[in-house]
């Protein structure tokens, strides 16, 4: 076997270990020398060069950046997550002989659910078109498609209640923060409907459990609401922009020219 | 990189790299994407940024990678401008070697960036402006790398383009060919670089490129240093080349000479000849030996059968005891060479080949005269028009001493033009031409009796003879100005000294015609005004400023007409300097200004097709408001334009279908104009219908620009020629057709044989050069909407189409050479000998009679190039044998000329003709001239036309002479052609001079009909004319 399969296979071996002690520093610093040492294989996308260990080469790396998706989610790192994940779609999308991966279905669902944590919808739908129907099936992705349903339609109560029905462990860490999404979600469209809102209505609207996390919240998220008087008031920047003028001068202007170059006609 | 199976289907992971921390991750997905983005950017597009933010991050050991990468994204979005900027970023990365659309791009970017920059700086004189180091870097590189692959004239290109003279020179002297190098450097210069000031910069460096070499190509360089207006280093050149031992030296030093008369710019050659050193002779010698020198030249020109008796006598000259001989040879070489400067060895042999070579077709003058009707005095003045131009400086006046009687119903003005068109037929006759023009000329301030109207003609006439070669005659028609103040006569003395001190720039001239203009007399102000205009011709002088004054102040529009052309003669060439005052005349009031601008701008511009002022006149010709101002400046594309011939009929095609006949007629004459003489087919197209407009001037005009594109056209080589002859015929002879258009055929007519069929008219000079009396000549010419006398102008485009070869002596020898081509592809026109009554009917014959032998001629093709083959080699191989005995040559090449026109109708035409010095080659022979080997004279520098010096072989032979039958004899009054008229009456006789008329008899009916201008437009000169 190739000395530096063999090598980054030790290494690998030592980064899952760290893996399992939850020794997450480690695991990072692991994970760097890893993505270092993959870039020397030519048999790797964007290359694809046909080595003789090119398989088991390409299996090695996929395993080692699905490794580090879920490090990611343990680390808390969606940055990370998503560049993580993004190298390792290649592996996904151009298989060249890979074997599918066990992990496939999960991580892809892992992707959506960062998408819709994110509020990147668009990017969301760009990415389930890519998938083909079959996957669709799967549980993972299913779960994915049904929660970004449910925040379309503005049924938030049935986003927060799917926390208990994850197919993957990897996913609560998502579950959570989709509940910070859809609030940022129903203030958006608060602001908008309401001048103002009874502290009472604007606590149950914004789904918090005490007047004290709302108040919070606003002075964290939203500086420029006001709370006055047991009311919260929506100061939205109400510079309504002034009908625009007719541009008279430009066109009679052009008006103007082209009959010029009418007269002009030779 | 393998094929694109085996790629990845998305940037995405690559892209995500970027983000890693770890600068190797980086550096990888960098260069991994710098591979694929060709198929990629649109993906990398959005993360630009990115990348972005890596190439200015200063930590970052690999910011020029991302440079690059960025660059390339943005050369596919199409944004080249950060592409470059970027691209200069990435440095050495930046390969200019690579093969890639990319590169490509980018290096043209580059370099028209840098180019820009540098054109700016130089213009706006901001030497504060600093390129940026890595452009220059880039380009600079560019530019090495042409050099290294041996792509000089790419790397010329780009060093004028950016202004680095210094890598142009490099370019030049590293070239394996640096002569035809800086040729080719030459021709870009002149169609590409648009700038004066920048091309005089270029030439100059040029000049200095030739001066290093070890065996400088002379006529070049003094052909440019013409241009720099360098007298003094040409003059040097001249000197240095004419006191050399080898006679070879001399011969160049002729031939330069000869090549810079051809550019007909006369202020620069006075400025030569006087600056060459006077042989250092004893004081009493120089000017008795200069004289006499003079003398036997002229004589042996005249008697050249004692040619040997005449080299015997300059050789005494030379052996006188107490000169050097060194300084006898200079000082009798430097008399020849004067003699060329001055253009009168050029004219005096143009003119003997004119008169030698006349063919011109008295039959067709007969015809038109015939038909005219009697008491139409235009179409009367026109046939006079028509026979001056037919026979333009061939000297040969039968037609009017024939008609004598048919002449003198020439009245008032008309008198003026028959008296002035004597001018045009004896052109270049600078010896005799006062004593021709005496019966005419008024008679030292008694009155003389003589009409004011052929007083003021002749002076006019004595302008023509003398145009820019005004030496001798400028005091005599100054006097005759200022001794008189009858207008008539000031106005032609005006138009003569105009000619005559064409270009000097002379004050004391100028003050003279300044007076007359200020006299404010309608006919004498506007022959001042162009007077004025022709003495100041391209020196910009600060005196438009005065005329322009006056424009403003005067009433009468002929003055304003007159000064308005005069002003823009003199910006004549000189583009942007000129653009204040094209700007201030332009955006004047006054319509008659404004037309004036257009011909400012036509002249500034003139040749150089340069787009500014296209745009400018396009813009005119379509928006101005006055249809004199639309119709010039349409006319005026045709003076842009004719450097570029092809050009012209694509850019007016258009306005020739403008409901506007003044536009029709514009864009007529400037196809005219600016395609003069080339036949070519697309001018002629274009020109056809117009010939049968709806509107009469505009048919006018046509058909005077389609008889400028055909001169010397023949029928063989486009048949279209032979079907515009008939057409001119049947308008000519047609009883209903109207004045206007009849006029044009007679004059078109006239210019399609003109100079008796061996003249073009011809704007540039072989070497490209302007010829400045062409162009100031038909700018004048296409005055004749307003003034009909000056249609004579067109002479001086005139251009004989001759070869003529010179020995040492300034002799025309028997010489022999080949035209490789079938004779009826450039023959005369076979005249006229058909009674015209009967030619109408005849009219379907002709056509088909022609068609019908070239098909036949077309069938026979291979038999008969099978048999042109054999004769063809035996008949050169007969002559080259002859050539050398003399008198059995001189034979021999008789018979054949003889023989030719029999030969055609009896068996296939021969492929080819050998000619006899002198000969005419028409510019579209040129191309077929070929020289015989082992011919005994061999031409310095090699050209199929014009005046060529050759060099003797076997000089111990005595030599054959051609052109024995001189229309002058100089010898009487070499000295100044103002002495011994009577002498030289008695000369003319012996020498079969043609005699002047009989001074005409005019039948003195006054007539204020004659005195017109064109009839349908001219309103307020008429008026003014019938005022006096």
């Amino acid at each position: 076997m190739d000395p530096k399969i063999t090598e980054l296979s030790q290494l690998f071996e030592r980064f899952k270990a760290a893996f399992v002690r939850k020794d997450f520093d480690t695991c990072a610093k692991f994970l760097s020398q890893l993505k270092v040492a993959l870039t020397e294989f030519k048999s790797l996308p964007p290359l694809f060069e046909e080595t003789p260990n090119a398989i088991q080469e390409r299996t090695l790396a996929r395993d080692i950046y699905e490794h580090a998706v879920f490090l990611s989610v343990k680390i808390e790192d969606q940055e990370a997550l998503e560049r993580d994940f993004f190298q390792l779609k290649p592996y996904y999308t151009d298989t060249h002989g890979l074997q599918p991966s066990t992990q496939e279905q999960p991580i892809l669902g892992l992707n959506l659910l960062r998408l819709l944590v994110q509020n990147r919808i668009a990017e969301f739908h760009t990415e389930l078109e890519l998938l083909p129907s079959s996957a669709l099936e799967n549980p993972c992705i299913k779960h994915a498609i049904e929660l970004e349903q449910s925040f379309m339609e503005g049924a938030y109560n049935r986003v927060l209640s799917a926390r208990q029905t994850v197919p993957h462990e990897t996913y609560v860490y998502f579950m959570d923060l989709l509940a910070k999404t859809v609030r940022d979600e129903i203030a958006g469209c608060s602001e908008k409907a309401y001048d103002s809102l009874s502290i009472n209505d604007a606590r149950q609207m914004l789904l918090f459990s005490s007047d004290q996390d709302l108040v919070k919240y606003i002075e964290e998220e939203h500086p420029e609401w006001e709370i006055r008087n047991d009311f919260v008031f929506f100061q939205r920047a109400k510079e309504s922009t002034p009908c625009k003028e007719i541009p008279s001068l430009q066109l009679i202007n052009q008006t103007l020219s082209y009959a010029r170059e009418l007269e002009r006609i030779v | 990189m393998a094929a694109a199976a085996t790629m990845v289907s998305s940037a995405g992971g690559l892209l995500a790299m970027l983000n890693e921390t770890h600068p190797a991750l980086k550096l990888h997905a960098l260069s991994n994407l710098n591979a694929f983005v060709d198929y990629f950017w649109p993906e990398i597009s959005t993360s630009v940024p990115i990348i972005e933010s890596l190439y200015e991050d200063e930590e970052f050991d690999q910011r020029q990678l991302a440079a690059l990468l960025v660059s390339k994204v943005f050369y596919y979005l199409g944004e080249l401008n950060d592409s470059l900027s970027y691209a200069l970023g990435a440095g050495p990365l930046f390969d200019v070697s690579e093969d890639s659309d990319y590169v490509h791009t980018l290096l043209a970017k580059a370099i028209d960036e840098y180019a820009n920059f540098k054109t700016k700086a130089a213009e706006g004189n901001d030497e504060s402006a600093v390129v940026d180091p890595r452009l220059e870097a880039i380009v600079e590189r560019m530019l090495d790398k042409c050099i290294l692959d041996a792509k000089y004239q790419q790397a010329i290109g780009m060093a004028i383009e950016c202004r680095r003279l210094d890598k142009l020179e490099e370019a030049i002297i590293k070239s394996d060919n640096v002569h035809s190098t800086i040729n080719y450097c030459i021709d870009i210069c002149h169609s590409f670089v648009n700038r004066r000031e920048y091309r005089r910069e270029v030439l100059r460096l040029l000049v200095k490129v030739y001066q290093q070499l070890p065996s400088p190509d002379y006529l070049s360089i003094c052909q440019r240093l013409m241009f720099l207006d360098e007298p003094d280093s040409v003059a040097s050149i001249l000197e240095k080349l004419l006191r050399s031992d080898n006679k070879d030296d001399a011969l160049l030093a002729f031939q330069i000479a000869f090549d810079l008369v051809e550019n007909e710019h006369q202020a620069f050659l006075l400025t030569v000849r006087d600056k060459l050193s006077s042989p250092k002779l004893q004081p009493s010698e120089p000017a008795q030996s200069g004289s006499s020198e003079l003398d036997s030249v002229q004589d042996g020109n005249a008697t050249s059968s004692e040619d040997v008796q005449m080299t015997d006598r300059t050789q005494v000259d030379m052996s006188a005891p107490h000169t050097d001989p060194n300084e006898a040879i200079y000082a009798e070489r430097l008399t020849k060479l004067r003699g060329i400067l001055s253009g009168q060895t050029s004219i005096q042999l143009a003119l003997q080949f004119l008169y030698s070579h006349n063919k011109s077709d008295l039959l067709t003058l007969k015809t038109i005269k015939q038909s005219v009707e009697m008491r139409n005095s235009v179409c009367h003045s026109a046939t006079i028009y028509a026979n001056a131009i037919m026979h333009a400086g061939t000297t040969v006046d039968t037609f009017l001493r024939e008609n004598l009687d048919w002449l003198s119903r020439a009245t008032n003005w008309a008198k003026f033009s028959a008296t002035a068109g004597l001018g045009v037929i004896h052109r270049g006759h600078l010896q005799q031409g006062r004593s021709l023009m005496a019966p005419y000329l008024p008679q030292g301030g008694a009155g003389g009796g003589g009409s004011p109207y052929s007083e003021g003609g002749a002076l006019y006439a004595l302008g023509l003879i003398h145009a820019n070669h005004g030496e001798g005659i400028k005091q005599f028609l100054r006097d005759s100005l200022r001794s008189t103040n009858v207008e008539v006569i000031q106005h032609g003395a005006c138009l003569g000294l105009g000619l005559a001190a064409l270009g000097t720039a002379d004050n004391e001239i100028f003050d003279d015609i300044k007076n007359v203009l200020y006299t404010d007399s309608a006919v004498a102000g506007e022959g001042a005004g162009i007077s004025m205009g022709l003495l100041m011709v391209g020196t910009a002088s600060e005196k438009a400023g005065e005329m322009l004054a006056y424009a403003h102040e005067t009433q009468h529009e002929k003055i304003i007409r007159g000064l308005a052309l005069g002003i823009a003669l003199t910006v004549y060439g000189r583009e942007e300097e000129a653009d204040t005052l094209i700007e201030q005349m332009t955006r004047d009031q006054d319509p008659i200004l404004r037309y004036g601008g257009m011909y400012a701008l036509a002249l500034a511009y003139r040749g150089t097709a340069n787009n500014k002022a296209i745009r400018q006149l396009l813009h005119f010709a379509v928006s101005d408001v006055s249809d004199d101002v639309r119709r010039t400046a349409v006319l005026a594309l045709g003076f842009v334009l004719y450097s570029d011939p092809e050009q012209t009929p694509r850019i007016v095609s258009l306005l020739s279908e403008s409901y506007n006949p003044h536009v029709r007629y514009g864009a007529a004459l400037a196809v005219g104009i600016s395609c003069a003489g080339t036949g070519l087919s697309e001018a002629i197209s274009l020109l056809e219908p117009l010939t049968s407009d709806v509107v009469d001037f505009v048919r006018q005009g046509a058909l005077i620009a389609m008889a400028m594109v055909m001169v010397q056209i023949s029928e063989a080589s486009d048949s279209r020629v032979g079907a515009f002859r008939r057409q001119l015929e049947k308008i000519i002879l047609d009883k209903h057709e109207d004045t206007m258009s009849k006029m044009g055929a007679i004059l078109a007519s006239g210019i399609l044989d003109a100079g008796g069929r061996n003249v073009t008219i011809k704007l540039l000079s072989k070497t490209k050069h302007d010829k400045i009396t062409a162009v100031v000549g038909l700018a004048v010419f296409s005055q004749f909407w307003y003034w009909y006398p000056l249609i004579y102008f067109i002479s001086l485009a005139f251009s004989p189409t001759a070869f003529i070869g010179l020995n040492y002596d300034l002799k025309v020898p028997k010489f022999e050479f080949l035209s490789h081509a079938k004779p009826s592809l450039f023959e005369y026109p076979k005249p006229t000998t058909v009674p015209t009554t009967t030619s109408a009917v005849k009219l379907p014959t002709a056509v088909l009679s022609t068609s019908a032998r070239a098909k036949a001629r077309a069938s026979k093709k291979d038999a008969e190039k099978a048999n042109a083959e054999k004769p063809s080699g035996a008949e050169s191989s007969s002559t080259v044998t002859n050539s050398g005995k003399g008198k059995l040559s001189d034979k021999d090449g008789d018979s054949l000329q003889v023989d030719n026109p029999a030969d055609k109708k009896a068996e296939p035409e021969p492929s080819f003709e050998i000619l006899t010095n002198p000969a005419r080659v028409v510019p579209a022979q040129e191309k077929f001239i070929k020289l015989l080997e082992e011919s005994r004279y061999v031409p310095v520098k090699s050209a199929p036309s014009g005046f060529v010096l050759l060099r003797d072989l076997r000089p111990n032979e005595p030599e054959v002479l051609s052109l024995t039958d001189t229309p002058s004899s100089a010898a009487a009054n070499a000295g100044g052609s103002v002495t011994g008229q009577q002498g030289s009456a008695s000369a003319m006789a012996v020498d079969e001079e043609p005699q002047p008329p009989q001074p005409f008899e005019y039948t003195s009916v006054p007539d204020k009909k004659e005195c017109r201008v064109n009839p349908s437009i001219a309103r307020q000169g008429w008026q003014e004319c019938a005022s006096d």
